[in-house]
This record gives C-alpha cells, sequence and structure tokens, in this order.
C-alpha cells in the first residue's frame, strides 16, 4: 500500500511539473498583458518601460524557471491587473466559493443520479426505464450556459421562487447547482442502470431473493452497494468536469469562484493568476482522484490485496 | 412485489427542501443595486486600473471639474480656474472645507491635488490615460493651501473639461491615507470626499456603498446603500431588471424590446461610443508599419469600401434604430459639420474598377465582442454582405479583443481589419492623437500630411482656430477614408420602476450617486 501511494505521489508532482510548462508556455501563445495595460494613446516608449516593469523582457525559459523557483516557495507572483495582489492569494480567496459548488452540485448529482440510476434498473423495459433514459441524454446533451439561462428565466424571472444569480445564501446554490450538476447527472444515472443490471442478474442477487430477503433489502443492501464501485471510479472525472464547467456556469450565474477567476485572467492576459488557477484545479483534481483511489483501496478488497 | 418507496421518499425529500430554502429575489428598498458587465481589476485607486471602475468609483471620488448635461463645465472640487501662458499654466482654487470620509485626513488641500495627479501620471500607474497625462504635465506646483497650478509642456485648452474633469480618471485622494497604505493602497477601502464611502465586498461579485453621514456638498443622495453586483452574462442582467434584483444595468440593443415590454424602461447615453471597421497597414508615415501591397494601401479602395455599406440599415437592424451614421472613428463634437458617406455601391464599384479592383479581392475582417460592442460580429456579417456585393469577399474571423490588440499594437505591417469601437476622449484632440499620429502605438491610419495638421493643431494657442483646425483634419481624416466609419451608437441602460430620475449624458459620467428613489 505504501508503494502504490509514494507512486502516486510521484506521478502527481510530475503532473504538476508538466501542467506548469504546458499552461506557462500556452498562456503566452496569444499576447500580454502589456497591450491591454497600456492606454490608447501609449508610445513605443511606454509599451518598453511597462514591459520591463512587468519583467517580460527576460528570455522566456529565465521567467520559467524563476516562477518554478518562487512558486516552490509559495510565491507565485502579484497579478499584473487586479492592483498587484498575491496571486495565491486571490485564487485562495475564490476557490471557496468554486468548491462548495462544486460539492453541492456533486451531492446533487450522487442522490439523484443514484436514485433514478436504480429506478430505471429494477423498472426495466417500463415507461419509467425509458423515461429516464430521455432524461440522462438530454442531460448529456444540453449546453449548460444554454440550461442555466433557461432554469433563470423560468424559476427566477417567471415563477419567483429562487435569485437570479449571485452568491451568499443557500437559495443562490440551487439553480447553479443544478446546472452544474445535470450533465454528470446523466452520467451517474446511466452508470448505475448499467452496474445495477448487471448486479440484479447476478448468482449472489438470485440466492437473497431465494433466502427471502426483502426486495428492499436485496436492492439496498446487496445489488446497490456492489453497483456503486463504477461510481467511486469515475468520481474524481467527475469533479474535473465540475470543475471545469465552472466556467460557463459561474459566469452565467454570477459567482464569484475560480472558474470566473480563470476567464477573468485570460481575458486580461494576467499570467501569474492565470498560471495559479491553473496549477490551484490541477492540484485539486489530483487530490481528489487520490481520494478516489484510497476510497477504491477502502471499499474493494482486492485492490488492497494487488497494493 | 417491489418496494420503490424509498426512492420516492428520497426524490420527495429533495423537492421539499428546495422550496423550503429562502428566497432572495428581491432587492432591498433602501439599496440601488446596479448589475455591471465587469469590475475591470476591482482596484481601489484611481491610478490602480481602468476607466471603467469608474461606475463605482466615482461615488467615492471626486473631481475638479464637473460636466453639465451639454457637457459644458461647472465648479467641483475646484470652485474656479483659469488658463493663462497661451494654455500651458492651468491655476486651479480649491473649495473651501470639503471633508474626505476618514477624519483623519481632514479637508481636502493642494497637497491631496497634488499628490493625486502625480500618482495618475506615475510611470506604474495603470490608469488609462496615464502616459498621455505624463507627456502633457510639465510640473505641479501649490503656492499655498487652496491653490493648484500645472504647468503643461504643450497648450491644452481643454484641461478642464478634458482630463482634469468628472469623466476622466482624476479623483482626488486623501494622501496622508494612501501614503499610510504603501504597496496595498490599491486593495485598500478608498477614502475620498464622496457621498458613499465602501461598506463591504465580496471579490469579483458585490462591491456596496453605504451613503455618508450628514449633507454632502455636491450631491442629495436618495438612496442609502448602493450595491454594485459583477454580472458578465448579459441575459442575467436582463433577467435580474426583470425579477426585480437589480435597479439599473446596462443592456444589449436586442434586449431594449422585451425589456420595455416588461415595463423596464431605457435610459440612453446618446452617441457615446462608435462602432467602427479599422483598416490594418495604413499607418503610411511609418514604413515598419505601412503595407503596401494591400488594396486599401489606395485610398480609392478605402473610400470604395465606405460607399459600399448601407450603415443606416445596419443601424436600423442591428442597434434599434438608436444611433446616426458616422464620420469619424469617435464621437468628436468638432466634427458634427463632416458628412458621412452616403450608401452608394455604383460609386463604390467605379472607385475599385478605377483602382484596378474591378473584380473585388479578398480580406480578412477581425472581430470580436466589447462592452459595450455585442453587436460587433454581427456588424462584421452585415459589413461582409455588403462588401461583397462590390466584389469584395471578407472572410470573418472571430477572435478576442485582448488577441488583436497585441497584433494591431505589436509595431509590424498588419493586412486585416478588424471591428472595433471607439470611445469620446473628454479633450478629443487626445482621441485623434491616439487614432491617427504614428506616435501611437494603436494609429491605425497615418499620412505625412495628416502628421503636419497635427502639429499644427498641437501648436495652435487660439481656441477657436484650435477648433477650426481639428475639425479640418476630422473632414481630411473622412475623405482620406481612414477607416469605414460606421455607426455613432447610444449605449442604452435598463432602469426598474424603483428608480425614478436617473441619466447619464456623457461616457464615463454614471451619475448613481444622483439617482432618483420612486416614492
Amino acid at each position: 500500500m505504501t508503494r502504490l501511494i509514494m507512486g502516486r505521489l510521484a506521478e502527481a508532482l510530475a503532473a504538476l511539473l508538466l501542467m506548469s510548462l504546458a499552461i506557462f508556455l500556452l498562456s503566452r501563445v496569444t499576447g500580454d498583458p502589456v497591450a491591454l495595460l497600456l492606454g490608447d494613446g501609449a508610445t513605443a516608449e511606454d509599451r518598453d518601460l511597462l514591459i520591463a516593469q512587468l519583467r517580460l523582457d527576460r528570455p522566456l525559459w529565465e521567467q520559467y524557471i524563476s516562477f518554478l523557483g518562487n512558486a516552490l516557495t509559495g510565491d507565485f507572483g502579484q497579478s499584473v491587473a487586479a492592483g498587484r495582489r498575491d496571486a495565491l492569494e486571490l485564487v485562495l480567496d475564490r476557490l471557496p466559493a468554486s468548491l462548495s459548488l462544486a460539492g453541492v452540485a456533486l451531492g446533487f448529482t450522487l442522490v439523484t443520479g443514484i436514485a433514478m440510476g436504480v429506478l430505471a434498473a429494477i423498472t426495466r423495459g417500463s415507461a419509467v426505464d425509458l423515461l429516464v433514459r430521455i432524461v440522462a441524454l438530454l442531460g448529456q446533451s444540453v449546453p449548460a450556459f444554454w440550461l442555466g439561462i433557461v432554469l433563470i428565466y423560468i424559476v427566477a424571472v417567471q415563477w419567483g421562487w429562487l435569485p437570479t444569480s449571485g452568491y451568499g445564501t443557500t437559495a443562490h446554490y440551487i439553480l447553479p447547482a443544478l446546472t452544474m450538476g445535470t450533465f454528470t447527472l446523466a452520467a451517474v444515472t446511466r452508470l448505475v442502470r448499467a452496474s445495477m443490471l448487471d448486479a440484479l442478474g447476478s448468482e449472489y442477487i438470485k440466492l437473497a431473493r431465494i433466502k427471502g430477503l426483502p426486495e428492499a433489502t436485496v436492492i439496498l443492501k446487496h445489488a446497490l452497494s456492489n453497483s456503486l464501485i463504477p461510481v467511486v471510479t469515475f468520481m474524481g472525472a467527475f469533479f474535473a468536469t465540475m470543475i471545469t464547467g465552472a466556467v460557463v456556469v459561474e459566469t452565467v450565474f454570477a459567482w464569484p469562484g475560480i472558474g470566473r477567476l480563470a476567464y477573468e485572467s485570460i481575458v486580461s492576459r494576467d499570467f501569474p493568476v492565470i498560471q495559479t488557477v491553473v496549477l490551484v484545479i490541477t492540484a485539486s483534481f489530483i487530490l481528489a482522484n487520490f481520494c478516489v483511489d484510497m476510497l477504491y483501496l477502502a471499499i474493494d478488497p482486492r485492490m488492497r490485496d494487488r497494493g | 412485489m417491489q418496494d420503490h418507496g424509498f426512492i420516492r421518499g428520497s426524490l420527495a425529500a429533495l423537492a421539499a427542501c428546495a422550496v423550503a430554502l429562502p428566497v432572495m429575489a428581491q432587492s432591498e428598498d433602501d439599496t440601488l443595486v446596479v448589475a455591471l458587465p465587469t469590475f475591470s481589476e476591482q482596484t481601489m485607486t484611481p491610478w490602480g486600473g481602468s476607466g471603467q471602475r469608474k461606475t463605482y468609483l466615482d461615488t467615492v471620488y471626486e473631481y475638479l471639474v464637473y460636466l453639465d448635461a451639454e457637457g459644458n463645465t461647472e465648479p467641483g472640487l475646484a470652485e474656479s480656474w483659469t488658463v493663462e501662458n497661451d494654455g500651458t499654466r492651468w491655476t486651479f482654487t480649491l473649495r473651501e472645507g470639503v471633508p474626505f470620509s476618514d477624519e483623519s485626513c481632514g479637508t481636502v488641500t493642494a497637497e491631496d491635488v497634488k499628490y493625486s495627479i502625480e500618482r495618475l501620471i506615475a510611470e506604474d500607474s495603470r490608469a488609462g490615460p496615464a502616459s498621455t497625462m505624463r507627456r502633457i504635465i510639465d510640473t505641479v506646483e501649490t503656492p499655498d493651501e487652496r491653490t493648484v497650478v500645472v504647468n503643461l509642456s504643450a497648450p491644452d485648452f481643454l484641461l478642464d473639461a478634458g482630463y482634469f474633469g468628472e469623466a476622466q480618471q482624476l479623483g482626488i485622494v486623501c494622501k496622508s491615507y494612501s501614503e499610510s497604505q504603501g504597496e496595498a493602497v490599491d486593495s485598500a477601502p478608498p477614502v475620498g470626499t464622496g457621498a458613499y464611502v465602501l461598506e463591504s465586498l465580496v471579490d469579483g461579485s458585490e462591491i456596496n456603498m453605504v451613503r455618508r453621514d450628514g449633507d454632502h456638498w455636491r450631491v442629495d443622495p436618495q438612496w442609502e446603500r448602493i450595491s454594485f453586483r459583477a454580472v458578465p452574462e448579459e441575459a442575467t442582467r436582463v433577467a435580474m431588471l426583470r425579477a426585480g434584483e437589480a435597479d439599473i444595468a446596462p443592456v444589449n440593443f436586442d434586449s431594449i424590446a422585451g425589456l420595455e415590454e416588461a415595463g423596464i424602461r431605457i435610459v440612453s447615453a446618446e452617441k457615446t461610443w462608435s462602432p467602427v471597421i479599422r483598416l490594418g497597414g495604413v499607418v503610411q508615415s511609418d514604413p515598419e508599419r505601412f503595407n503596401a501591397e494591400l488594396p486599401w494601401a489606395d485610398k480609392r479602395v478605402r473610400q470604395a469600401m465606405n460607399y459600399a455599406i448601407d450603415k443606416q440599415t445596419i443601424i436600423d437592424e442591428l442597434f434599434a434604430g438608436q444611433g446616426t451614421v458616422a464620420s469619424g472613428d469617435t464621437p468628436v463634437a468638432a466634427w458634427d459639420s463632416v458628412p458621412p458617406y452616403p450608401y452608394d455601391p455604383d460609386k463604390a464599384r467605379d472607385l475599385l474598377a478605377e483602382a484596378g479592383y474591378a473584380d473585388g479581392f479578398d480580406m480578412v475582417l477581425k472581430t470580436f465582442t466589447t462592452t459595450p460592442g455585442a453587436e460587433l460580429p454581427l456588424m462584421a456579417e452585415a459589413a461582409a454582405l455588403y462588401l461583397a456585393e462590390v466584389g469584395i469577399n471578407a472572410t470573418i474571423e472571430p477572435t478576442d479583443w485582448p488577441s488583436v490588440r497585441s497584433e494591431w499594437t505589436g509595431g509590424g505591417k498588419l493586412d486585416f481589419a478588424m471591428t472595433h469601437r471607439g470611445f469620446p476622449f473628454p479633450n478629443p484632440e487626445n482621441g485623434v492623437e491616439a487614432g491617427f499620429s504614428e506616435r501611437s502605438l494603436f494609429a491605425s491610419f497615418t499620412s505625412d500630411e495628416l502628421e503636419a495638421k497635427l502639429a499644427s493643431l498641437a501648436a495652435e494657442t487660439d481656441r477657436a482656430e484650435r477648433r477650426e483646425k481639428l475639425t479640418d483634419i476630422g473632414q481630411y481624416i473622412r475623405d482620406e477614408a481612414g477607416a469605414i466609419f460606421m455607426v455613432l451608437a447610444n449605449e442604452p441602460y435598463g432602469v426598474g420602476a424603483d428608480v425614478s430620475d436617473w441619466s447619464i449624458d456623457t461616457s464615463y459620467v454614471y451619475n448613481f450617486d444622483r439617482a432618483g428613489k420612486a416614492q
């Protein structure tokens, strides 16, 4: 087990290093913040002065080594656009909003997706099953920005039940979490349905029924617990989907998370913030997948033996 | 018999939770909620970023000079001022006893004004006009506590309405407070003389201002609080207006009809921005930037492109009729007498044939959205259709403003055109220099003749002559077809029923502290 954990940690460090290089180079492909920070009447001398102030006149490799060295000491640089604020502080300030929204969306996804998947499996071939599959198909097909705007207009404007956007109260979570979770909800539903169908056709379920166990016990205790293993496997990927989807959802719902910060920093070519956001998101993915691996070790004895 | 009760129970519990959660859909009675597309840098000093932050900073900071609805100057923190030495020496006399929001700062003194000016033009200033002001302002003197003398390196007869006016970024700060904050001053709570102070903020989401105690010397605010919300998606801002969550929000032209149907009134700042198509590679007086190979390096081709497009139809269809056909690239009052190009596709074809392009040519037209400016990509599509009618095949390339701006100011030979929007400069001479002088990185069209005209304008010491020369420059740029001039457009805002009087007459002057409250 220790070897497995160490292996995972080494992979995580390599991924972070690669990602830092990739984002460092990619963020510089479409220009720099200089053109945006200069006023309309700026001259070539103004541009040179600003380039020197931002230390963008050094060779790229030198800038990268400097960034990497400082990052190892926790210094990710100062924002170019947001008043020279510490980039890491800026990102960490916005992180709780994104994590809490992703957490609520994931909770909604799991509870509803598992319930719908089980329902579809135990009513296989019925109208309910068909309906759940249609809902799942739609969930994976509808773009988040469209769904978000439609929900705002129906639930918030027409019915007046919830706020259109913003952040601060429990009510503010519902529409963005629904929008963020719908794509993953469909995936969980289909995954649970498929694995439940497998489980329900297995010998141990037949045995449980022959022994006369109540149907709820057969479904909840025996079939469902085994069907959830694939869901656990994919939880890291689901979390990743939600964080990457946060850019759109946070923009539509004016949610002050790192998704919007990422978008804003890309628009303003705020290199230190872009790099920090991406590295924090990467670290979150790695941590989520690491947790999933550990969870998997805990629930699947075969993995423990292999580890 | 299968038992599905647990599933039904779970779903019912979820639904019950959703309905039971508190609804915070209405804006508070004493708070004016303003939904903005962006907080821009969200910094709190005048020099910490762009002029877009004036939406919220202008409730805290005040200016030496204010503008009335017609754009005439009115006393602000300066109760009077004079200009001498052929427009190179300005003397401002400050209003007595205007207190800062922080008691330790006392009242506004000449030293505060001097510090505010010098900080705004410092080399590390991120303010939009910093570099131009740095070139213009030579020294600032404070002969006594209430007098500020500004010596300029070149004549500027419009300094009061221009860089020192409320449409620009010279908000007056408290020197002692700003210095005490050190490097953190950009994100420290702002201290000014305005009617409001910062109450709280949620990074990237809300900036909440609260009215100061006591009477204010300039305005009598009717709202206890002003809450600015950053809402980048226009559809969400419209939804907020319709749901009563926002009282004022900028909206797109295609949202106007729906909002009016829903009882939201539209207040427009008239002719405050100018959608335009800039032609790259025609900085003719700079060999590094002039691309002589381009078809539009020939004046006749540029003129043909102007004649080929039915701009009035574009205004009617894309800008809800809210605008007029432009004869320049930014709104400039001195250019009102310059006639725009009429729609004349036959003349366009003749000019193309004369220039040797009877069969037309291919070109790239880059486009992107801005705020305002959601209509620019559609305008590009419409322009391309009209250009195709005279044989010019424009390929639309969607991009983003930061990318194209880097390219445009890179100093190379450009070979494409782009949609863009011009804003009025408080001093239009600075706007002309930014767009049409080879000194400017952003210049899109120059010529030796134009450089001579600009030099003559800069040296002119007679006000009336100066205005005539500015008009002459506008006529020259129009005749040379320095761009495809499109529209002088309005800037529409949706305003909810809780707001009584609120108007916006000038670009970058928002008057949120003057918004009336409906009874």
